[in-house]
């Protein structure tokens, strides 16, 4: 643990780009960081799209697509490191690895920071990441006022960091500090769900009437899959000279419709069924984790005001 | 050494195409880029248009060449439909598991296709047919809708002089040339003239069909577990992370193509629609 000073901040930025392309958040989504030093704010798009892009090319027909440098994801709040983590999981394990997700997110860093204001739509807490959440993070901040405590995660972060000078040893009162912020924070987060009973109760909730309730509010817009941390429904395409694959959604009418014209999901309500078992019964079933980090983009962005939340408390009443 | 790109499709080119029936061609490749095993499939890509799934229609021992039956359906069967020999092409794979086939000596082997669906049973059929020996007999019941939509007319007469592969073929809607029975491919399966113990049966076609062969197929006493489907869906990847093909908890893409009756039958969503 070290402490790093306000006034050093740009310092450390500007040091942490001699090694990687760095993004930090914006208000829409992590870009790279230019000349200043970012808002540590939580950004409306979550930083999956910067190692799967959400419109990518595989292979050119006609050349080469030029290979990037590692890239530094600076401000990542420990849902979004999780979401990274789920999707790492799913893209690199089994038989096959996808090695255009796995180059990038492997020649990575991720440089988390612990969140003192849980927001109200935040609902980390019921999947075990909760506002201080560091799997996922190579290195981890925690405001602590006039500065930043600076902890090592892995390896990687503890090479990187561990020459980096102008890091102070923290005071007894920083750490004080640090732990009341941590307590306050996590206080605010009550009333976990249990995604193992969610799975369970799913597995009774099939015919429900509960999707087809669901599904005369939702617009089948997919909004929610693409601000998802750990959606990763994609398809591949092919340009005039090159092929790219492209961020998909099991929401899109299209999306199982097969070639004859055949679709096995033709309504909203097979769609958004499909959706919640994938992320809370089948991910769970094979990883014995949901696919969901508890961010609450859905429940801030859909249209409809659908909210995960309350649809988690009816599937456990009702399931 | 650098890790391979499963999505890098190897160019191959096109060598010959056979009409098999108005709507379905026999695509065969001037080499045989991959190696597969039968019930394996692959992506072929139309360089510019896209790729699809199909699986093999050839021998899977044949060490020189591969082919694909393919009917004339979507946009990159469609522009496959275009091309001439020598043209360029793209394949990726082989995806899935294949057929267990060692698991199948001293069996009755009972295969039921419909229309297109015959495609990778050939493959299977030319697989099973190099070790006839393993096997106690092998069955082939086959629906197309009109005699003009039977595949591989050209080599159906060769089959019939096998001595251990029983054929009957059936069509929806007969002509003046056809002499055998007529209706769906459920008309020819009253009569399963297997020892349920002792055989698997193997099942490819449209998924309504394959619904009802396989409500027949239990009906007649084949276990769950020896009832082999080959599932079809709107697969991407191929390598189980895109979710095109999600089926309950599997990817038919990575866990099939070919699910056994058993894997599926409890599943809530319909392994059929």
């Amino acid at each position: 643990m070290r402490k790093l000073l306000k006034k050093d901040l740009p310092r450390l930025i500007e040091w942490l780009k001699t090694s990687y392309l760095l993004y930090g958040p914006t208000e829409y989504g992590f870009a790279p960081i230019a000349d200043h030093t970012p808002e540590l704010i939580t950004p409306i798009r979550p930083p999956k799209g910067i190692f799967f892009p959400q419109y990518q090319v595989l292979f050119r027909y006609d050349g080469k697509v030029p290979k990037s440098k590692g890239i530094g994801l600076f401000g990542v709040r420990p849902c979004d490191a999780k979401g990274l983590l789920i999707l790492n999981r799913i893209f690199t394990q089994g038989p096959y690895r996808d090695n255009y997700w796995q180059d990038q997110y492997q020649s990575g860093i991720i440089i988390g920071i612990g969140c003192n204001q849980p927001q109200p739509t935040c609902f980390c807490h019921w999947f075990g990441i909760g506002p201080f959440g560091k799997e996922g993070c190579d290195l981890f901040l925690t405001d602590i006022g006039d500065g930043f405590l600076i902890e090592a995660v892995s390896k990687k972060g503890e090479d990187l960091i561990s020459s980096f000078d102008p890091l102070l040893p923290p005071t007894d009162q920083d750490l004080k500090r640090r732990d009341e912020i941590v307590a306050r924070a996590e206080a605010q987060l009550k009333d976990g769900i249990d995604p193992k009973l969610i799975k369970e109760r799913l597995d009774n909730l099939w015919e429900s009437p509960i999707w087809g309730e669901l599904a005369e509010r939702c617009l089948s817009c997919a909004l929610c899959t693409y601000l998802c941390p750990t959606c990763h429904c994609f398809d591949i395409q092919d340009e005039e000279k090159a092929r790219v694959r492209i961020w998909d959604s099991c929401l899109f009418p299209l999306f199982t419709q097969e070639a004859s014209g055949h679709n096995p999901r033709p309504e909203i309500r097979d769609r958004l069924r499909q959706r919640i078992m994938h992320k809370f019964n089948y991910l769970y079933l094979q990883y014995k984790e949901a696919g969901c980090v508890g961010c609450g983009r859905c429940v801030i962005f859909c249209p409809v005001n659908l909210d995960l939340r309350e649809l988690m408390r009816r599937i456990l009443d009702e399931g | 050494m650098a890790v391979k790109n499963p999505y890098t499709p190897l160019p191959c080119r096109l060598k010959e195409v056979i009409e098999e029936t108005p709507t379905i061609r026999t695509f065969v490749l001037d080499s045989k880029p991959i190696d597969f095993e039968a019930g394996q499939f692959v992506e072929l890509t139309v360089p510019g248009v896209g790729e699809a799934p199909f699986t093999p229609s050839s021998n899977p021992n044949d060490p020189e060449k591969l082919e694909l039956t393919i009917m004339k359906v979507g946009r990159v069967t469609s522009a496959l439909f275009e091309l001439k020999p020598g043209d360029l092409l793209g394949i990726r794979g082989p995806y899935g598991k294949p057929y267990p086939i060692d698991s199948w000596k001293g069996k009755e082997i009972f295969i039921v296709g419909g229309g297109v669906g015959m495609a990778p049973l050939r493959s299977l059929l030319l697989a099973l047919l190099d070790r006839v020996r393993d096997f106690k007999r092998i069955y082939l019941r086959y629906g197309a809708r009109t005699p003009k939509d039977i595949v591989y007319k050209r080599l159906f007469p060769e089959w019939e002089k096998v001595k251990k592969l029983d054929i009957v073929q059936t069509v929806d809607v007969g002509d003046e040339t056809w002499k055998g029975p007529t209706g769906v491919v459920t008309v020819i399966l009253e009569e399963i003239p297997v020892n349920f113990k002792n055989s698997v049966a193997v099942v490819c076609g449209p998924p309504i069909m394959l619904k009802f062969v396989t409500m027949r197929l239990v009906e007649a006493g084949f276990a769950p577990e020896t009832i082999y489907l080959s599932m079809e869906k709107n697969m991407s990847c191929g390598i189980g992370k895109c979710n095109h093909c999600r089926l309950g908890p599997y990817y038919v893409c990575k866990d099939g193509p070919v699910l056994t009756w058993d894997m599926i039958k409890d599943l809530k969503e319909d392994p059929f629609l």
